[in-house]
């Protein structure tokens, strides 16, 4: 159903951009699509050009990739080298083992055997089966969700408009016969390639590399990751067109108003787009025990409503980007 | 609304046709691609009402008012004087905070007014990683114009600049005059009717000095109009009669240079002189204004003068003299101060905006 | 008299004149680099935000400890009844409270306030470190330093001085002021007694101040542009943060995982500098601090090794 409603909107976004995009040039004649597409263009291939950026992303992406991959093949996915006490005692299936006999020598009937057989059966069931949370909790929420994500959509968001405004040639866009919501959302259309390519493709490439677990991983997640990178995206992207340092601005909410809101009890928490993001995954993956560590605590959402509040915020703030790009006279680059 | 395919001389009301830059332009480039868009054909070329712009508590430009419809203006002043602001504000990167400003008739803020305006800013920010040649053909590409009508007005106009030859390298390898003249490129492209120059000159060797400076009499030959800033008022003679100076924010004068000389000449400065006197007698001090008062009066130009009080602190004495014809009036007043050893602790023109326009013509004459 | 007044009154014409000073040694430059770089980064608005959320921790630890040793000093020797807990001395309780907030002037205190404070450090880096330096570079800033009568040691001087000042004042300067209170609240036996916790916290500012200070002029020399320089930083002090938890923590790694995580060794040797006792046994999932340090000084000398290569290279701008 996911994967459906996400279609649908995500159309919806891009047919709306689009047009957005038409009309605003439209105002001013039919060549002036030319120009705007060979805006959308020249953006992504400026993009391109900021070689040390992109050199750091897909390096720090090959890097986790090459990591997972090597967790896959030492079988890193997995409760069944866990021990008891930390790090010395014996296995958890050992642990299961041991229970059952010292038990059947307590128990000797025929329904404590049963119940005793059945409960270490269960052991091994969630201890082989576990590749999936641990792939989850770890890889997913911990290193991608955290970190990957939001740092790829903010070091090229953030460029976007920020790069142009840092090194003055902004002008050349901003003297060219183009209106200005045109050029915001020319810029953002070529920014998506970026974003997605290294989010998506990357959280596929990891969810690859993490064989099995991984694979499920992806089919559940990769609404949320979509959805949270458009969100974030519009977000820093909007930072760049505000902020003079937009880095600065997009750093702080990353690293401190997420990890703060994200943490915080009760309702605050939901001004945050990691919020929605995890409740859409908590939702994908709630048939595998999935959920979050304090569920009364986090008080997450139906995972259609995160989907939803994440396309409402994307749309609503490549508005309000639209908006103030529109009205904004950058006096530093003229 | 007209569609973008309309003839060039639409939006130019009764104006003579010329679409292209000149023939060699004509021979390249199709007039049926040209970007103007019509508007009411009485609407001046440039219209500035009473515009206004503060930085914060700085006031940048300050009630100027302005019209241009052709031809080649200078603008001239001082660091500071508020060109640079006028001309940002005239190609649209700035809003004023009052009085408006209308390129045929659109706002300047507008898109369609950046269809009529070429911009050619200071600043010397490109796309560094590009050739001169794609970097123009980019921003022709920016214009709406096809792949092949770009490279056309791309080829044309880096002709036009002397770069044709040279424009394969990469702009981060360019000299200062070769940028200047790629950003002179990127202005003429979509041929607008009005071009707005900032600094064009700076950073260029005399003989490429010589080769804009035809180009742009060319260009105001063709009916183009325009408006180039510089701090060199000499470097604008060669070009153009019609200068407007400014100062502090304000159009200080607008004329031939000229006309601006005879305006001066007609209106009386004020010139505050403070005359220091002999340490030995406080009536000294009285004598020696006193004394130049006196033979101030005597020369030609002076119109009054007046004894002020002396500042509590200080040992000099105020004379506020007014004056016709300031050139002659300041050599009369070296002369009579070399001749008899007055000695001057500070010499001022009260009106600042006069002083500006004073300064640049006095040097304009020395020069 | 005409002769006479004439020589008087001939004007001093104005003409360029030497400075007849003596220059002060180069190494008088540094300071003046510093502080410029210090006012650079006091200028920008947007950092007081992250400024104003280090004084709130600094606060936080300040009131926090003056507050409960005022109520300490308030409470009766009376005991309350706690519920249906029993009774108990609310003196006492007050001082339990403290050892379970830590904000008893104990080793655990500051160690928590290095901590704490340096998150907020590792931010402000991240940003700082292409505005000191990269701008510099980028913009063509450096011509201006070394046309002076200084070499390029003397430039990354200034700046590495800067970075230190500001590291300091985030840390250990709060630090201390915490300590003084700590030992002006409680007795002056205090400075006495515990003057090991004086040098520990001293301690830990200087390996903090090193080690930062060296790999910021190193990456920011290396990469210069704010964008690149927040990814590499933050993937040094956030990702191999997250990465050292994922191993150690998720997936039972060895401890030693750890050391890939700068930031957790640069706490483990304050630890030791301040003589926090050890975890217990549960949460014993740290390598040794030695080991810690020999990292950190093998990064400290690579980016060392690194910054005399750079600076020995030809090439200095653009």
């Amino acid at each position: 159903m996911y994967q459906s409603i996400f279609f649908f909107c995500f159309l919806f976004s891009l047919s709306f951009l689009g047009v957005l995009g038409v009309l605003a040039v439209r105002r001013a004649g039919l060549s002036q699509t030319r120009a705007w597409c060979y805006l959308v263009w020249l953006s992504w291939q400026r993009q391109a050009r900021a070689s040390q950026m992109v050199w750091i992303a897909v390096g720090l992406l090959a890097f986790a990739v090459a990591l997972v991959a090597i967790f896959t093949a030492m079988g890193a996915w997995s409760m069944h080298y866990w021990r008891w006490p930390y790090r010395q005692g014996p296995t958890f299936l050992q642990w299961a083992d041991e229970i059952q006999i010292v038990m059947s020598v307590r128990d000797s009937s025929a329904s404590g055997q049963g119940v005793q057989a059945a409960l270490a059966a269960a052991v091994r069931g969630i201890v082989e089966h576990s590749g999936f949370a641990i792939f989850s909790h770890w890889g997913v929420f911990l290193l991608f969700l955290s970190f990957l994500l939001p740092l790829f959509n903010l070091s090229f968001a953030t460029e976007a408009l920020g790069g142009e405004r840092e090194s003055n040639s902004l002008i050349w866009l901003l003297s060219r016969p183009l209106p200005r919501p045109a050029i915001y959302l020319g810029k953002f259309v070529a920014l998506l390639p970026w974003t997605l390519g290294l989010n998506l493709g990357g959280f596929g490439l990891l969810c690859l590399a993490g064989g099995q677990p991984g694979w499920l991983a992806f089919r559940l997640y990769w609404p949320a990751v979509l959805a949270a990178t458009l969100a974030f995206s519009s977000l820093f992207y909007l930072m760049g067109a505000w902020f003079r340092r937009p880095a600065v601005a997009a750093i702080v909410y990353a690293f401190f108003l997420e990890v703060i809101l994200g943490n915080m009890p009760g309702y605050m928490k939901r001004i945050s787009i990691g919020f929605y993001t995890r409740c859409m995954m908590f939702d994908a993956a709630s048939a595998f025990g999935i959920q979050p560590e304090r569920p009364d605590i986090f008080l997450p959402v139906e995972g259609t409503t995160a989907l939803a509040v994440l396309l409402g915020l994307t749309i609503a703030l490549l508005g309000i980007g639209t908006v103030i790009f529109s009205r904004t006279q950058y006096q530093e680059i003229v | 609304m007209p569609d973008l395919l309309d003839s060039p001389d639409s939006g130019r009301g009764d104006r003579p046709l010329t679409a292209g830059l000149d023939l060699s332009f004509h021979e390249t480039i199709n007039p049926n691609h040209s970007l103007t868009v019509a508007a009411p054909t009485a609407a001046p070329l440039l219209l500035c009402q009473r515009v206004s712009k503060w930085y914060g508590p700085v006031i940048g430009v300050n009630q100027v008012t302005l019209e241009l419809r052709s031809g080649i203006t200078g603008l001239v002043g001082a660091n500071g004087a508020g060109k640079s602001t006028l001309l940002r504000l005239i190609t649209g990167h700035l809003r004023p905070d009052l009085g408006c400003i209308q390129v045929r008739g659109w706002d300047a803020w507008s898109t369609e007014a950046r269809q009529h305006v070429g911009y050619c800013p200071e600043t010397d920010a490109f796309y560094e990683e590009m050739s001169g040649r794609q970097f123009v053909e980019s921003m022709a590409r920016l214009c709406g114009y096809s792949r092949r009508e770009a490279r056309k007005r791309t080829e044309a106009v880096l002709e036009r600049v002397g770069m044709a030859g040279r424009a394969e390298r990469r702009l981060r390898g360019y000299s200062k005059g070769m940028r200047q003249r790629i950003k002179l490129a990127q202005a003429l492209l979509h041929d607008p009717e009005l071009l707005v120059l900032d600094e064009p000159l700076s950073g260029i060797d005399p003989v490429g000095r010589w080769e804009f400076i035809r180009l742009f009499r060319d260009l105001a030959a063709l009916g183009k109009c325009l408006l180039i800033s510089s701090h060199e008022l000499e470097e604008l003679e060669k070009l153009t009669d019609h200068i407007a100076i400014m100062a502090h924010g304000r159009i200080a004068a607008v004329g031939t240079v000229a006309q601006i000389r005879d305006r001066l000449d007609n209106h009386p400065l004020l010139i505050r002189i403070d005359v220091r006197g002999h340490s030995h007698a406080e009536h000294g001090n009285e004598r020696e204004a006193r004394r130049l008062a006196a033979a101030l009066l005597k020369l030609r130009d002076v119109v009054g003068v007046e004894l002020l009080d002396s500042p509590p602190d200080e040992s000099v004495d105020p004379v506020l003299v007014r004056a016709r014809n300031p050139q002659r009036f300041f050599q009369e007043l070296t002369h009579l101060v070399l001749e008899e050893w007055y000695e001057i602790a500070r010499l001022e023109t009260l009106d600042d905006s006069t002083q500006a326009v004073l300064g640049y013509l006095l040097r304009g004459c020395s020069a | 008299m005409g002769e006479s007044r004439n020589q008087a009154a001939t004007p001093e014409l104005l003409h360029y004149r030497p400075w007849r000073g003596a220059f002060r040694p180069p190494i008088a430059s540094v300071w003046p680099i510093a502080r410029v770089a210090l006012m650079s980064l006091f200028r920008k608005w947007m950092f007081w935000v992250i400024y104003v959320l280090g004084l709130l921790i600094f606060l936080l630890f300040f009131f926090g400890q003056y507050l409960l040793s005022w109520a300490q000093t308030q409470a009766g020797e009376t005991e309350v009844q706690l519920g249906g807990w029993g009774r108990t001395n609310p003196r006492q309780l007050i001082q339990l409270f403290r050892g379970l907030l830590k904000l008893d002037g104990g080793p655990q205190t500051y160690h928590n306030f290095f901590s704490y404070q340096g998150y907020i450090v590792m931010i402000v880096l991240a940003l700082a470190g292409s505005i000191l330096i990269g701008n510099d570079l980028r913009f063509g800033s450096l011509p201006f330093y070394l046309s002076k009568p200084l070499s390029r040691w003397h430039y990354l001087l200034g700046k590495g001085l800067a970075v230190a000042v500001f590291i300091n004042l985030m840390t250990t300067v709060p630090a201390l002021l915490l300590y003084a209170q700590w030992g002006l609240l409680e007795s002056w036996d205090y400075f006495y007694e515990r003057f090991d916790l004086l040098l520990g916290i001293l301690g830990y500012g200087a390996v903090l101040t090193v080690t930062l200070t060296l790999l910021l002029l190193a990456t920011a020399t290396w990469l210069r542009r704010t964008v690149p320089l927040i990814m590499t930083w933050t993937t040094l002090f956030f990702f191999f943060r997250l990465l050292a938890s994922a191993l150690v923590d998720g997936l039972r790694f060895s401890p030693r995982w750890r050391l890939i995580d700068l930031w957790n060794s640069t706490s483990l040797i304050g630890r030791t500098c301040l003589g926090v006792p050890p975890r217990p046994m549960a949460f014993a999932n740290q390598p040794p601090w030695h080991e810690a340090a020999l990292i950190l000084g093998g990064v400290s000398l690579l980016c060392l090794i690194y910054l005399i290569r750079r600076i020995q290279a030809v090439e200095i701008v653009r």
